[in-house]
Order: structure tokens, then C-alpha cells, then sequence
């Protein structure tokens, strides 16, 4: 993997000088106001060689506020979007537009047609490695696969932690892990005044994946860190094994005859 | 005032009692491309059925074609949809763009309507599925009326908004935690709900409290704002529930139909509106409330504990048929003389009823109704219809003068 193809997500501006050492120069910065989950941060305080991350799904009002601010994106080099009003807004501009509608890009025909409109795509690491490989070796244009990270996978629009520490008279919790104990998993929620942000608590690490597929195809490696040093991330990059192999090697199934307790029949 | 009064039809029985008791129209699911892949689903045959029966009564269908697909998915859709465009279905619902390309691709001509699957919430987002031949938007359940009158006035399409049912806790589409619990993929139809389990409650390893965390939000219920949906643009009002019984399908659309009626004709009160959200919450056995559309959901659209749902024992008989004073009904659920009972039904005045009377099959006079779809024989004093219903009775529905 390329340094100079990753495309990590900044938390704080003093990682920026920490990535650069070790050749890492793509960054991405959640905008606040329309991005949840992420540390966020102002237009102001974004390096303009930046790419800009929107992620929230965005109701009238917030379209009509991102129109206000239009201009002053347009320096940046461009949007990875979920919501596609971002599209409508910046369709017209020479900005670099990635559409990465979370849970969607999971098949080659979408991703193409998305392709065909925008400057790239972020594919979804929920599918197979077979799956992935497929997608990469057909798409039209190079797209952004997500190696590292923690996944997102749930966003409500509700304040679900407030709710439950206001019902329960418990203090104002946040950034709580919710345990699951019939299947052993974990989530971590993030909430702000724009909903509860879940994440997968567990690392996922496609970075050994990542090398059999065709770099041709890959625009960026995208690496989301939630909560890591850059000491650990840098680690990481380095080829240290943390995390797990997702869905790389776990097929979902949807209906129940294809079920079992094991896993697909 | 144009509406649509849209039901959701998990087989053909209840695709028939939806529009007995006034659907204009269903949508259903064929075997593949649905969500909800483990309700019972339509064959082909079935469609074509169910679309010829919906014609014949001048209402009609639509059909789901709304999972997110993978690749292997993709296979056979481009012949799924002609066939669909072959027996004429009304409109297919769709989230992924791969279904709205290949419907401009090959010229198929099937109205596109744009899935709640995928988070219409602004109308910017309208405009793209417009240019994408959408003739109706399903709004994302977390739309404000606000949100619903600017995607309208600006886009000028059909705007369908859910308007009673179950709700999911995450905008829909944008879950997975199903995948990651069970490995059910929730956008091919496998939603394993997680949303409405308990979880520990934790930080830093720890927990916090002993008290589980749930975060299963109430249902919707929009009698409250009903006619404020009318005027920020909703055409079609949607009850969600492809896998809910006869009698909740039944129940719901009959509680919906009279108050677009009553909207229509001037005569919805308060009082009828009390009497209706009465009723559907005791159909449902769960509260409901309107959700978005007046605020954002707060402390009180939410459930704390893990709850049991008992299955609703309102359901007492069918009625199969009504000669010379007598009922037939096939019975659905325990009852005995004594019992206070209501019939309602779509061409009836909900009545109130002390069951006096109980006869078996052959005339003979029995106390008890104990066998489920034992057929049994009762003397009324007023005149009921084959599907009317009958149960508990619950409420009394509000006079005239109320």
C-alpha cells in the first residue's frame, strides 16, 4: 500500500505534521454543522489541500445553510458526501466530488453509474473480499477503499444516550460503549445535537487485503481513526496487526432458510 | 383534496381485506429484491394476481424492489422488471440506483417510486431522483412537516409519507447493526432488529448502571397531525406492516379511512381522533406517537426496558356470512355468553354487542366459543357483512353529537 495513496481523517490539526513524516499528505476533515461521529472542525481551520468529509443526512434547512457556504468550500479539493443534496449543491463546480452513501456502494453496476457522475467512490468494506476484488477490477474510474478503521453503522437522528441518562436520572454520559451479550459485540455511540453516531467497537484491518487488489483502481486507502495515537496509526501502517477481518471472510445472508446458528448454511 | 390511503400487503388475503376496509392501494414483495425477505412474499403468479384483482377494484399496486444490491443480486433484476412492466404493476419501489438506471436503460415503463430505504430528508436530494424518473417520494420517517412542504413545493412530485406503524431507530438505510450481530444484512431484507434488543450500558470497560439500555423507539402515529400532513403536501399515507396479521392490517386501514373520510367531509373531531389513536394503540399493544413531524423525537417516543409483547386476544370471529338474523363466524379467539363484544367493519357503524347467544354449527346452543376457527352461529340484532369483524370491545366509537 502506497503512503502516498492513504487518505486519513485528522482529529486534531497537531497530527497533520506527524502524518507528513512518515508520507502520508492526503487529509480529511469532517466540517462541522454536517458531519457526525468525527471530531469536526471549522472552514477556517481546514488546510485548503484538504478533502472535506459531510456525512450527516441532511434535512431542507441544513441544504439551504450548505448553500450559504458554498463558495467557501470551493477551495478545498473536495467532498466526500453521503447525503446526495451535497451532490445537487456542488454538481456544477470544479470541486472533486466522492460519493460515499455509507452502506450503499456494494455492487459494481451502482458504483459505475455513481462513477459516472462524480470524481470517485467510496466502496463498502461490509462485503466479502471476493466481492471487493470484483468491484476494484471493474470499476471505470479509481475509488477510495476503506483499510482501516472503526465503522460507522447506525446513525439515528434521535439523541439516544440523553434520552436514556434523562428517563434513568443518570449523569450526562456520552461517548458510551453499548454491550451486547447474546452475540459479543460492542458499539460505541457518539451523539451531538445531530444524533447518535454508531460504531463498530472492534478495529477493522484490511490493510493485507488491500494489497492483492488492483492499485491501479484505488484513487486512496482511506484510513478513519476514531480514537488512535498517531504513534499507533503510524504502527498500524507499518504492517502491526490490529484489528479484525470484518466481513472480508463472512458472507451476509437475509433470509432465514439461509441461517443458521453457525453462520450461512 | 386528493389522498391515497396506501396499506401494506404481506399475501393476497391481506392484500383483499386491505381494500375492504378502503386501502386505494398496497405495496407488496415479490420473492427477491424485497426488504422484509422473510415475510411471505408474492410469487409471480401472485403479482399478477394480485394486480388483477387491484384493477378490477380500481386501486393498486406497487411492488418493492428496495434491498441494496450486491453483485450476485443484480442477476435476473432486468427480467424481473419487465415482467413486472408485463402485468402492469402500478409503480416499483426502489432505493438503489442501479434499479432507476436500468429502468431508463431499457425503457421499461414502470412508474419509479424512491424508497424510505434511502433517507429522502431534503429536497435537494428530491431533485436528484426526480432527474432519476422518480414520479413519488417515500420521505425518510425523520422528515419535519417543514421538510415535507419544501421537498413538495419544490420538487412538484407525489409525496408518500409513512403514516402509522413500527419505526426503525436509525434513519433507514443507514443500519447495519444487524450485519454485525447476526450476520443478517438489513438492507437485503434481514434486519434482525436490533435496535428493539437490551444492551449493557458502558464506559471504560465498565458499566455504568445495572439498568439495560434499550433504545426501541414507539410507533408512529400521525391522527394527531393528519390533516396538517394534507397541507404540507402528502398524497399517500402509508401503514407500515407487511408481516402484521388480517385483523391489525383490517383494524388500521378502517381507523385511517375514516379520518381521510372525515377530513374530506368536514366532520373529524377531536373526539374521533381520541377514539382512533385508542384504537390503534390497542391493536398494535404498543403506544405510538407522531414522531418527527412536529419536533424531534425526545425522552417520550422511546421505550426503556425490554418489553414482552403479548399477542393481541382482541380478535374474537370472522364473519362468514349473515342470513335471517344469524351470524356465521369463524372464531379466532376465546369468548363465552356474558362477554361484552364490538362488530365493525368497512360498510357498518362499529356496535357495541353482550353476547347472549352462542350456537355450534348444527343450531345446537353452546356457552363457550374455545376452539380457534371452530364455526359457530349467532343470533343478531343487526345486520353484519362476510369480513366484518368482531371483538373485545374496546372503546365505543364517539356519536354524532361527541
Amino acid at each position: 500500500m502506497k503512503k502516498q495513496k492513504i487518505l486519513i481523517n485528522i482529529n486534531n490539526l497537531e497530527e497533520i505534521n506527524e502524518y507528513k513524516k512518515i508520507g502520508i499528505n492526503n487529509f480529511l476533515f469532517a466540517l462541522n454543522g454536517f458531519s457526525i461521529g468525527y471530531n469536526s472542525f471549522e472552514i477556517r481551520e481546514i488546510p485548503e489541500d484538504s478533502y472535506i468529509l459531510i456525512n450527516r443526512v441532511l434535512d431542507s434547512k441544513d441544504i439551504d445553510s450548505l448553500k450559504t457556504i458554498k463558495d467557501d468550500l470551493l477551495k478545498f479539493k473536495g467532498i466526500i458526501f453521503e447525503d446526495l443534496g451535497v451532490y445537487q449543491i456542488f454538481k456544477d463546480t470544479s470541486l472533486e466530488l466522492i460519493w460515499n452513501q455509507a452502506h450503499f456502494a456494494t455492487n459494481l453496476t451502482s458504483i459505475n453509474i455513481w462513477l459516472d457522475k462524480v470524481s470517485s467512490a467510496v466502496i463498502s468494506n461490509e462485503i466479502t473480499s471476493n466481492e471487493i476484488t470484483d468491484i476494484v477490477s471493474g470499476v471505470i474510474k479509481p475509488v477510495i477503499f476503506n483499510v482501516f478503521g472503526k465503522n460507522m453503522i447506525m446513525y439515528s437522528r434521535r439523541t439516544l444516550l440523553s434520552n436514556f441518562n434523562k428517563y434513568n436520572e443518570l449523569e450526562k454520559y456520552n461517548d458510551m460503549v453499548l454491550g451486547e451479550n447474546h452475540t459479543n459485540n460492542n458499539f460505541l455511540v457518539k451523539e451531538t445535537e445531530y444524533g447518535s453516531a454508531f460504531f463498530n467497537n472492534e478495529y477493522f484491518n484490511y490493510i493485507d487485503f488491500s494489497n492483492t487488489l488492483n492499485d491501479d483502481n484505488i484513487k486512496f486507502y482511506l484510513v478513519l481513526n476514531l480514537d488512535l495515537d498517531t504513534n499507533t496509526i503510524k504502527d498500524v501502517l507499518e504492517g502491526k496487526t490490529i484489528g479484525n477481518d470484518g466481513f472480508l471472510n463472512k458472507k451476509t445472508v437475509y433470509r432465514m432458510s439461509e441461517y443458521t446458528d453457525r453462520g450461512v448454511k | 383534496m386528493k389522498t391515497e390511503l396506501l396499506a401494506p400487503a404481506g399475501s393476497l388475503e391481506k392484500m383483499k381485506y386491505a381494500f375492504l376496509f378502503g386501502a386505494d392501494a398496497v405495496y407488496m414483495g415479490g420473492k427477491n429484491f424485497s426488504l422484509r425477505a422473510n415475510a411471505k412474499n408474492f410469487s409471480l403468479e401472485e403479482m399478477k394476481e394480485a394486480v388483477e384483482y387491484a384493477h378490477s377494484l380500481g386501486k393498486k399496486v406497487y411492488i418493492t424492489c428496495n434491498i441494496v444490491f450486491h453483485n450476485e443480486d443484480l442477476e435476473g433484476l432486468k427480467e424481473y422488471l419487465k415482467y413486472l412492466e408485463s402485468i402492469h404493476v402500478d409503480a416499483i419501489l426502489a432505493s438503489d440506483i442501479a434499479v432507476m438506471q436500468l429502468l431508463k436503460d431499457e425503457h421499461i415503463n414502470i412508474p419509479l417510486h424512491i424508497s424510505t430505504q434511502a433517507s429522502t430528508l431534503n429536497y435537494e436530494v428530491g431533485k436528484f431522483y426526480k432527474e432519476m424518473g422518480a414520479e413519488r417520494l417515500v420521505l425518510a420517517r425523520e422528515a419535519s412537516k417543514e421538510d415535507i412542504k419544501r421537498i413538495h413545493e419544490e420538487t412538484g412530485l407525489e409525496i408518500e409519507c409513512f403514516a402509522h406503524g413500527a419505526m426503525c431507530t436509525s434513519i433507514s438505510g443507514r443500519c447495519v447493526l444487524s450485519n454485525y450481530c447476526t450476520n443478517r444484512d438489513s438492507n437485503r431484507g434481514g434486519c434482525a432488529q436490533i435496535c428493539r434488543w437490551v444492551f449493557d450500558y458502558k464506559k471504560d470497560n465498565e458499566k455504568v448502571t445495572d439498568i439495560p439500555f434499550s433504545m426501541t423507539p414507539k410507533d408512529l402515529n400521525m391522527v394527531p397531525f393528519i390533516n396538517h400532513m394534507i397541507d404540507a403536501g402528502v398524497y399517500s399515507f402509508k401503514i407500515e406492516g407487511r408481516m402484521r396479521s388480517i385483523y391489525y392490517v383490517s383494524t388500521v386501514i378502517l381507523i385511517y379511512r375514516r379520518l381521510l373520510d372525515k377530513i374530506k367531509n368536514g366532520t373529524l373531531t377531536d373526539e374521533y381522533k381520541k377514539y382512533a389513536t385508542n384504537i390503534l394503540n390497542r391493536v398494535a399493544n404498543r403506544e405510538s406517537t407522531p414522531q418527527f413531524f412536529d419536533k424531534l423525537p425526545g425522552v417520550e417516543e422511546q421505550y426503556y426496558l425490554g418489553r414482552k409483547e403479548e399477542s393481541n386476544q382482541d380478535f374474537l370471529g370472522l364473519v362468514l356470512d349473515y342470513k335471517d338474523g344469524v351470524a356465521t363466524i369463524e372464531q379466532r379467539n376465546f369468548f363465552k355468553l356474558g362477554d361484552e363484544v364490538q362488530f365493525f367493519g368497512p360498510n357498518m357503524k362499529t356496535t357495541n354487542w353482550v353476547v347472549d347467544n352462542i350456537m355450534d354449527e348444527e343450531g345446537n346452543p353452546i356457552d363457550v366459543a374455545r376452539h380457534p376457527q371452530m364455526i359457530i352461529k349467532i343470533k343478531l340484532p343487526f345486520e353484519v357483512k362476510e369480513f366484518d369483524m368482531m371483538r373485545v370491545k374496546v372503546f365505543d366509537e364517539p356519536t354524532k353529537n361527541d
